[in-house]
């Protein structure tokens, strides 16, 4: 605990290596790191130019002509801005963002709240809590299309298991629970299969940020007379933050362009209530046929997926770093 | 402060006894350090009186309490953790001042602030105040760490090798900072190490540690000269203590039953054979083997019959490797066929 920094041996020493003269550098001749480097990755930046890169300039060609790809003959034409001033002005197109915008919303604080939960759980190491974990995780390993088709199962009002189970809890007529047909449950039955879903995978990522905070953190919070309540907001929720902020971040980027679930279960409908932006973009590009247009649609679902990702990835940088 | 008495306390992890019907008493102000090597018992008897680990038998008090039931946060104990403990989301000054805000110790701000900062300056990271626990260097976060236990005023402080993760130069300006701490505080403390200068430096009193007994407990001085049996000679020292048949050297009385003989530095005469010195005739009766240079002293290494010797010489000393000697005991410490001292 003495202030070295300053004393007088600690100068004379740093006056000393002062003086050593530097090695010059060695040159190696032949082919440099950095050309060794780029020919390994050479053959992964090709391909992604292949099917990645190339497509999404495409695209954005595209996003500016009138062109369909149902009539490949035709001669197509710039449009200039057109396409992207009719996206921006379409109050369908709009409905639809606004019904994605609800569903990641209650998606993410439904399976972060409950993802977290489950994961502080599990982390107590309670007896079986292995065998727990792997049963929580069933879930994630399906595949969406079946998730999808058993859901319709079970939500069908006459012989679906949770009719059935709501209605035996709370009396109302299993006639009368719709979830696909109604407008205002379809939302919500959307949400519980993706919460259902995917929730695991949220506890998964929690757990692992449970899991590395080390245990003399709990001790010495414990000698010094914390309370678990007070452990528990200044110590587990800091220290898994940058974790949760992770899964809220994929599951963020996923359910924007969610599509199969909603396909499988009511297809945009009752009317268009669930017709999430990824729905409306599939319509207008192979029902519509409205390639041109469609593809403005696209890059601009781009944009705001990219950019509100980059602006949340800099807040996680944040709070990783402090 | 308060005095800390452990009564028969055991603990066992599985079939290993960590800590062996344990008895050792503390005394208000007193600096007492467990010396002993990794898995003598040392950190669970640390654990033990803070109330992270509940003995299976016996009863560990403090201030005359018997704490057994009593949780970790009711035993008003201070811990320093091996590891650097730091809340890494928190700067220093939070780091300080967290034990303080706890709700069982009401503290105004001021007098927050006027704690943290004093304690800060104590040992020595009052410049580093506002930085991210995380962003300091090892030195600087095991201050932290210490400077986190002294805010309190706790029945004892208990540090775990604290300064261990620590390079040599600053290990030894902490020892010299956290005895004169204690000191002025006459804070109660017990401090865990394997590193013998730290314990013959800042101890009132040395415990030695072995397979979770206290093998003997006293002042450094009386464990360096008097130690109880061949374990706790070997512990102190350096070089290492030399072991050797009763028979091997001239110039001792050994009593009767003496299996070993143990002699450091200070029980070995040395003199160079040409001089015919102590009457062992011009050839002597040992050769030096390899000599170390350490710069103020140098490692002799001697060969005696078929059995070698490690002792520290004057680097004036005019002998070569493969020169003759000749090698006398003086009041060396004479063990039994157990191991135990007898004289």
């Amino acid at each position: 605990m003495t202030a070295s920094h300053d004393t007088f041996s600690e100068k004379m020493a740093d006056a000393a290596i002062r003086a050593t003269p530097e090695p010059l550098a060695v040159r190696v001749r032949g082919l440099s790191d950095r050309a060794i480097a780029w020919l390994f990755i050479a053959p992964t930046i090709v391909l992604l130019l292949a099917i990645n890169i190339f497509p999404l300039f495409w695209a954005i060609y595209l996003s500016f002509t009138n062109f369909r790809a149902n009539r490949p003959n035709a001669v197509v034409q710039n449009v200039g801005l057109g396409n992207y001033s009719r996206i921006l002005n379409d109050p369908d197109i709009w409905a639809s963002m606004q019904t994605t915008a609800h569903f990641v919303f209650w998606t993410i604080v439904l399976q972060t709240l409950i993802g977290f939960a489950l994961a502080y759980l599990i982390d107590r190491k309670f007896r079986g809590h292995a065998f727990w974990t792997t049963l929580i995780l069933i879930p994630m390993m399906l595949s969406p299309a079946v998730v999808g088709n058993f859901w319709r199962f079970l939500y069908e009002p006459q012989i679906g298991l949770f009719a059935y189970a709501v209605s035996f809890v709370s009396g109302i007529p299993t006639s009368d629970i719709q979830m696909l047909g109604n407008v205002h449950l379809a939302p919500w039955a959307i949400i519980i299969v993706d919460t259902w879903m995917w929730t695991p995978y949220v506890m998964l990522i929690c757990l692992a940020g449970l899991r590395s905070i080390p245990d003399y953190i709990y001790e010495a919070a414990e000698v010094d007379r914390a309370s678990p309540w007070r452990q528990f907001w200044s110590i587990t929720v800091p220290m898994a933050l940058p974790f949760i902020m992770l899964a809220v971040l994929f599951r963020g980027i996923e359910n924007f362009k969610m599509f199969d679930m909603v396909n499988l279960l009511t297809g945009g409908g009752p009317g268009s209530t669930t017709e999430v932006a990824s729905i409306a973009l599939k319509r207008d590009a192979f029902e519509a046929w409205a390639t041109g247009r469609s593809s403005a649609f696209a890059i601009v679902l781009f944009v705001a997926v990219f950019g509100l990702a980059n602006i949340y990835v800099k807040a996680l940088n944040k709070v990783k770093q402090r | 402060m308060a005095d800390v008495a452990l009564k028969g306390v055991t603990r066992s992890f599985g079939d290993k006894r960590a800590v062996d019907g344990l008895d050792l008493h503390i005394a208000d102000g007193e600096f007492v350090v467990l010396l002993g090597p990794t898995g003598a018992g040392k950190t669970t008897t640390l654990r033990l009186i803070a109330g992270l680990e509940k003995p299976d038998a016996g009863t560990v008090e403090i201030g005359g309490r018997p704490m057994n039931g009593e949780s970790a946060a009711g035993r008003d104990v201070a811990f320093v953790f091996q590891q650097y403990s730091l809340y890494p989301h928190l700067t220093v000054y939070e780091n300080l001042a967290f034990p303080l805000r706890s709700p069982a110790r009401r503290m105004d701000k001021a007098s927050l602030d006027a704690r943290v900062r004093q304690v800060a300056k104590m040992v020595r990271i009052d410049h580093k105040l506002e930085n991210r626990s995380t962003r300091l260097s090892g030195g600087e976060m095991q201050r932290v760490a210490i400077g986190r236990a002294l805010v309190r005023r706790p029945s004892i402080y208990l540090m775990d090798e604290p300064l261990s993760s620590l390079d040599a130069k600053l290990r030894g300006e902490l020892r010299l900072e956290l005895k004169r701490i204690q000191k002025e505080l006459g804070a109660t403390l017990l401090y865990v190490t394997h590193d013998q200068i730290e314990a013959m430096t800042m101890a009132d009193r040395i415990g030695i540690l072995a397979e979770g007994r206290l093998v003997q407990i006293g002042t450094p001085r009386e464990i360096y000269a008097n130690p109880a049996n061949l374990h706790v000679a070997a512990r102190l020292g350096q070089p290492h203590i030399n072991l050797m048949p009763a028979d091997l050297l001239p110039g001792v009385a050994a009593p009767a039953g003496t299996r070993t003989i143990g002699a450091r530095t200070e029980h070995l005469e040395i003199s160079r054979a040409r001089q015919g010195s102590a009457g062992l005739g011009p050839d002597g009766n040992a050769e030096v083997d390899w000599i170390e240079h350490l710069g103020d002293q140098n490692h002799l290494h001697i060969k005696v019959g078929g059995h070698k010797l490690v002792t520290l010489a004057d680097p004036d000393l005019p002998v070569e490797a493969g020169d003759r000697i000749s090698v006398r005991l003086k009041q060396p410490l004479y063990f039994g066929g157990d191991g135990q001292r007898l004289a």
